[in-house]
């Protein structure tokens, strides 16, 4: 075949753990091609289409990207990491949606268009066309198994429908958990988008699926890969047009993504303030019939910083979001490398420590206010922004430890005791605030260097735990 | 695979003796501390250090160990750096956790407290351990995946990359407290008795050490032998 490349895998070596399941694999996908992966349980087809998102470490080879004018890019070698890919059309083995979000907000986020109503209608003919469109507006966890599973088969091949240039689609066992009805729509509609220059690769056990395909590659463990030619059997449909282009999904995508699930259903919010809040009311009741002027001011500033830090440390419930149905590895996929810092920002406390620490200050201080410096009450929100730095460090270690596949059988909570440091650094800025009132001297244990340091650790511990990764 | 069965546990059972002699010897042929100097409990206490010394140089070695694989497993992915990674987070915790719960002891006699928050042997030691306590937990509970060995591989790094952060950290924090009450003797020299024993005791402690890393590899790597047996079995082939 002469049609242009849009992916190629060289001496491809991957193991999972002692095991070697791809040996030297080599591969290319053309431009209009339909690739077909089979073979039994565990012998690599998942891996397979891992790979080909360049997200899996690889033992040996290479994993390029074509583009329009056929110039090469390397995604990953045997090193790492060397960009992220480009725009492709992807359908999870466990769907990667969250339950959170409804049926027409996931087909926005995979093609990142706006919601506006110019859009709408061709949102609305898709799902149509997968018979989706009654539960448009349906929250995921909502829908039976089949819808579910239709959603996601559709967030993989609506990428193609509008992308101005040929793409790939990787899908894993799409057909799983599809009706027949639904299957032979996937058929006809895979024929469709490979005939508009798309290339597509699917993992399936389906062999009706398979007959659609152009070539069969056939994984088994621990023997070389064999190929064969498919029969390419299905219709070709018709399908929307649009003159509104998809763009590959970004940053912002994430992030209105992320605050549309808090805003629907603020568990991060809660799950943060309700301990930070009983610790906040212990401390009360703790110290507040004991005379304050026999109490260290050190001690007081740790406890009015307190329930900020709690609120800080507590793991983001972007983790879970994440975790249902492998939505955060979607992510992670179509984002590349900018997912890890974006995530360690979207899932911190960002909102509560400035408002906690002022509650804070009220509830502990209050009446007996005159005891300590008066500006406190000016200056208390440096250290309370500070604490910002030190919410997005433990983000992104929460973030490093759900990378693990049991990330719920870890226990976080160790590593985080380093951040203990940056808490004690803002504490004595405040308490050195408190006892001799704001000081604008850089003197070591002044307030603005206390905080600067505090500041500084964070982002050394962030900077590991987002770079270290996907270096 | 070489089996290192009987060797280990001769060291170990030599390390044991050797250092249940150090600490009866510490009791026995060393002169005692000015009990004026003790700030709080009892100073024979004191001889602890006989223990957490040999503790914390031991753990020296595993944090070492644990480094070094971690590096050879991020860079290279190279499987002896994995064997020395996990024997290197075991040994890490082991005597990690021997150094944090024999200090506090100490520190409380020569302190009068048994926690510093200003001490930054004892908080790198701490924070470690807890690194390796992770390190530990996660390799059992998690499948033995490439991704899962890149990602602890990372916390193992981690975990070095904490020290001289914790070093910046503590001296800030140290700076701005009374300094730690050093009983007198120990700035000024230790008797020749002392480093007998510690030596001794070090010695000891290093055969142990030396004794459980051999057993630990090799127990890590029965354990991967046999999983690659029960997966051939799992494919019902011979």
């Amino acid at each position: 075949m002469g049609e242009p490349l849009l992916l190629e895998l060289e001496g491809l070596v991957v193991d999972r753990g002692t095991r070697s399941v791809l040996n030297d694999v080599n591969f290319k996908l053309r431009e209009g091609e339909v690739v077909a992966l089979v073979g039994p349980n565990g012998s690599g087809k998942t891996t397979f289409i891992e790979s080909c998102t360049g997200t899996i470490p690889f033992i040996e080879g290479n994993l390029y990207y074509y583009s329009d004018s056929d110039e090469r890019t390397i995604i990953r070698n045997k090193v790492g990491r060397n960009s992220n890919i480009p725009q492709i059309g992807l359908t999870l083995q466990n769907d990667g949606i969250c339950g959170e979000e409804t049926v027409e907000e996931k087909l926005f986020s995979v093609l990142n268009m706006n919601e506006g109503s110019k859009n709408a209608y061709l949102i609305e003919s898709i799902l149509s066309d997968w018979g989706l469109y009654h539960r448009k507006s349906s929250r995921v966890s909502q829908l039976s198994g089949g819808l579910k599973r239709r959603l996601s088969v559709l967030s993989g091949l609506c990428p193609a429908i509008f992308s101005p240039q040929p793409i790939v689609l990787l899908l894993d066992e799409p057909s799983e958990g599809l009706d027949d009805e639904a299957c032979n729509i996937l058929t006809n509609w895979i024929r469709t988008i490979a005939s508009r220059g798309n290339g597509i690769i699917f993992t399936s056990h389906d062999n009706d699926l398979i007959s659609c395909a152009d070539r069969i590659i056939k994984l088994e463990e621990n023997k070389p890969i064999t190929e064969s030619s498919g029969t390419s059997s299905g219709a070709i449909v018709s399908m929307v047009e649009s003159e509104v282009f998809t763009r590959q999904v970004s940053a912002k995508s994430l992030i209105n993504w992320a605050i549309k699930m808090e805003l629907r259903n603020p568990i991060d919010t809660i799950s943060r303030l309700t301990p930070a809040l009983v610790a906040l009311f212990i401390s009360f009741s703790l110290i507040g019939n004991i005379n304050y002027e026999t109490i260290d001011s050190q001690i007081i500033s740790l406890l009015v910083l307190l329930p900020a830090f709690i609120t800080c440390i507590i793991s983001p419930a972007l983790i879970n979001r994440f975790n249902e149905a492998d939505c955060g590895r979607w992510w992670y996929i179509n984002l590349g490398t900018k997912f890890r810092p974006i995530s360690s920002f979207i899932g911190a406390s960002i909102l509560l420590p400035l408002p906690l620490t002022y509650l804070s200050w009220i509830i502990l201080i209050g009446d007996k206010s005159e005891l300590y410096s008066n500006d406190v009450v000016t200056w208390l929100w440096l250290p309370a922004l500070c604490m910002l730095d030190l919410a997005i460090a433990s983000s992104a270690l929460h973030f490093l430890v759900s990378d693990l596949q049991r990330s719920q059988a870890s226990s976080a909570s160790l590593l985080l005791i380093f951040l203990v440091w940056p808490f004690l650094e803002l504490s004595e800025a405040l308490s050195y605030i408190m006892t001799d009132g704001m000081s604008f001297s850089l003197e070591l244990g002044s307030p603005l260097i206390s905080c600067l340091f505090a500041s500084l650790i964070s982002s050394l511990v962030w900077l590991v735990a987002v770079f270290l990764p996907d270096a | 695979m070489p089996d290192y069965k009987p060797v280990s546990l001769v060291l170990i059972l030599l390390g044991l003796f050797g250092s249940s002699v150090s600490i009866l010897l510490g009791f026995i042929w060393v002169p005692g501390i000015n009990p004026e100097s003790v700030q709080q409990g009892s100073a024979e206490s004191y001889r602890i250090l006989f223990w957490h010394v040999s503790f914390a140089w031991c753990s020296f070695l595993a944090f070492l160990m644990l480094f070094v694989g971690s590096i050879l497993w991020y860079l290279k992915n190279d499987e002896f750096g994995w064997r020395l990674f996990s024997t290197g987070s075991d040994m890490g915790l082991l005597f990690g956790f021997g150094v944090i719960t024999s200090g506090p002891i100490w520190g409380s006699v020569a302190w009068g407290k048994p926690w510093d928050w200003g001490d930054l042997r004892l908080n790198s030691f701490a924070l470690l351990t807890a690194v390796a306590l992770f390190l530990v937990l996660s390799r059992k509970s998690q499948p033995d995946t490439n991704q899962t060995r890149d990602t602890l591989s990372i916390i193992g790094l981690f975990g070095f990359f904490l020290v001289p952060i914790t070093a910046v950290a503590t001296t800030l924090y140290n700076r701005r407290h009374p300094p730690i009450i050093i009983i007198e003797g120990e700035d000024t020299g230790l008797p020749d008795e002392w480093k007998m024993v510690l030596i001794f005791s070090f010695v000891s402690f290093g055969l142990i050490f030396i004794g459980v890393s051999l057993l630990n590899d090799m127990v890590n790597q029965l354990e991967s032998k046999i999983e690659k047996y029960q997966r051939v079995i799992d494919r019902g082939e011979d």
